[in-house]
């Protein structure tokens, strides 16, 4: 599904003391397929944004349309549940949500909520538990007895067996082991090219950004600060650090590279072993010279 | 959140009201409460009247966001005042409604309890509008020191309240964050018969209930790790202080209490 943000803006707590204007003036488009991150420091409105995804909030001012549905102030939306079940979201800590006394559950918690029948629901419950890499046994299990990490799995199993079209995932590997992290975001990346999802991931995570996203959205203080290909917008040190990010690692690499060495090499996003052998053919290079 | 309910909400602020000793702030609302239903004269409620609506200007908090978070309070006021129209046959009758009497002593009984009904409210919220939760168990705390001596545990109550306070927020936002991630899998709050609206409770008070008593543990422990053994000889990091600012307030409270006596009638 497409999505689009016309000039939108959400205020918290409109006309009291505590009145807080999260996002203002946002306009962006994603096109159905792709997968965006959308990266930003603390308190920037990485958070509010997702919210509007699924019609959790309401722009206070401005449109939000997620293919046919489409969410402003004026009305509400009469087909909510519906956009719900298409656009799946993975919250922070997702394992706060479990409840059911097993697995098996809370992961048929979603789809039965959206009508879906029972036997529909087996296979769907199935199907999430392999996705997310948990042992079938694990089903009848209590999911109070896991580990937080499996119990993150679970959380997410239970968003994948709705079958949503838009995977919303807010910093998903907060919090997991490094190992844990890769195979989470691998796994989220298989799926999102399987069953040609459109993503969107928030993250603090640039190596994240630049390494499964094909477009970046960066914010700041509730506006759109820069847009982009990762690798367009990831090597513009000097704005990123201004608004208190921090170029990826390989891209800081090619930067000191440069600064000791001389040698310029451009991110065009290839891998370490392809700037391993590009080092190498210009080292080679200049040995050959003397 | 609940936008219009502002009772026990704190505002911070800078305003001398807000800089009063909290323990100077309780006294004065609790003679307040007290003295409130000595006045039975229009000069006496005027002076109590004034005297709420100019404390409610000092605070320096917009006077219509706290006049609109009354607004649940304002619907049990004239609530009241019409029950005292139909209830009370005193006095003359004024007038009638639909040949329904309405007597004079109705009105005026009626506008009196609304009145002292809303001045009771609206002091009091004054107190939470302008002291945080920390600052109201301190003072608690130092009021009721006396009942030590009758061995009162005051220091395990005001550590209690305090505890309670300071996760009412951390629970509400608990709340929320699980009823959004909940209404996302399909779970609808707002909708739908009463029978699935209570059902749809669970999935929101287990997550709630697993997290609180997580954190009760974790605060447990982590008071332990700090050496938290209790109130003995503990010294306080904001130590409460009576300075003239409350002793002028309190003389100032005192000549308003005597001037009520004086134009009772």
């Amino acid at each position: 599904m497409d999505i689009s943000f016309k000039n939108v803006s959400y205020t918290y707590q409109p006309n009291t003391p505590f009145e807080h204007r999260a996002i203002h003036g946002l306009s962006f488009k994603i096109s159905s397929g792709s997968f965006v991150a959308i990266v930003g420091h603390t308190g920037s409105g990485k958070s509010t944004l997702i919210q509007h995804l699924n019609g959790l909030l309401r722009p206070t001012i401005g449109q939000v349309t997620i293919g046919g549905f489409q969410l402003s102030s004026e009305k509400k939306l009469k087909q909510m549940k519906e956009l719900r079940r298409r656009v799946g979201v993975v919250f922070q800590y997702p394992e706060h949500q479990l409840f059911e006394e097993t697995v098996a559950k809370d992961i048929a918690f979603g789809p039965s909520n959206f009508g879906v029948d029972s036997e529909e629901i087996s296979r769907r419950t199935l199907e999430a538990i392999k996705a997310v890499g948990l042992p079938e046994p694990l089903l009848e299990r209590s999911p109070f007895d896991l580990s937080g990490g499996q119990m993150r799995r679970v959380a997410i199993a239970g968003v994948l067996a709705m079958n949503p079209e838009v995977l919303v995932l807010d910093e998903p590997t907060a919090g997991l082991d490094p190992r844990g992290q890769t195979e989470v975001m691998d796994m989220f990346y298989q799926l999102h090219q399987q069953k040609q999802l459109t993503t969107i991931l928030v993250t603090h995570s640039m190596e994240d950004a630049l390494h499964y996203a094909d477009h970046v959205i960066i914010l700041d203080h509730g506006t759109k600060y820069m847009e982009g290909k990762p690798e367009e917008v990831f090597v513009k040190k000097k704005e990123l650090n201004k608004v208190q990010l921090d170029v990826p690692e390989v891209i800081q690499f090619l930067f000191k590279v440069e600064k000791k060495f001389g040698v310029r090499l451009t991110y065009h996003g290839q891998g370490l072993n392809e700037i391993a052998n590009e080092l190498h053919s210009i080292i080679k290079g200049a040995d050959s010279i003397e | 959140m609940n936008n219009a309910f502002i009772i026990g909400q704190y505002v911070p602020g800078e305003s001398l009201i807000h800089r009063l000793d909290p323990r100077t702030k309780i006294m004065i609302i609790f003679f307040f409460v007290i003295f409130v239903f000595f006045a039975n004269s229009a000069a006496s409620y005027g002076l109590l009247t004034a005297f709420s609506i100019i404390s409610a200007i000092v605070t320096r908090i917009k006077l219509s966001y706290i006049f609109k978070g009354l607004t649940p309070v304002w619907f049990l006021i004239v609530f009241t005042f019409f029950l005292h129209l139909i209830v009370t046959r005193e006095g003359e009758v004024l007038f009638e409604v639909l040949s329904f009497p309405i007597y004079s002593g109705a009105v005026i009984q009626g506008s009196e309890i609304s009145l002292r009904f809303f001045l009771l409210i609206l002091v009091t919220s004054l107190l939470t509008l302008t002291t945080s939760p920390i600052e109201i168990t301190d003072a608690i705390e130092s009021l009721l020191h006396p009942l030590k001596r009758i061995k009162f545990p005051v220091h395990e109550l005001a550590l209690m309240m305090s505890i309670s306070l300071r996760f009412i927020p951390t629970l509400m936002q608990e709340t929320e964050k699980i009823s959004k991630a909940q209404a996302s899998r399909g779970v609808d709050f707002k909708t739908g018969p009463i029978k699935d609206r209570v059902q749809a409770i669970v999935p929101l008070l287990v997550p709630l209930f697993v997290s609180a008593f997580k954190r009760a543990e974790e605060l447990a422990m982590a008071m332990e790790a700090r050496g938290y053994q209790g109130g003995e000889g503990r010294t306080k990091l904001r130590e409460l202080r009576i300075v003239n600012r409350d002793r002028y307030t309190a003389l100032l409270f005192i000549l308003i209490i005597i001037g009520l006596f004086l134009t009772r009638s």
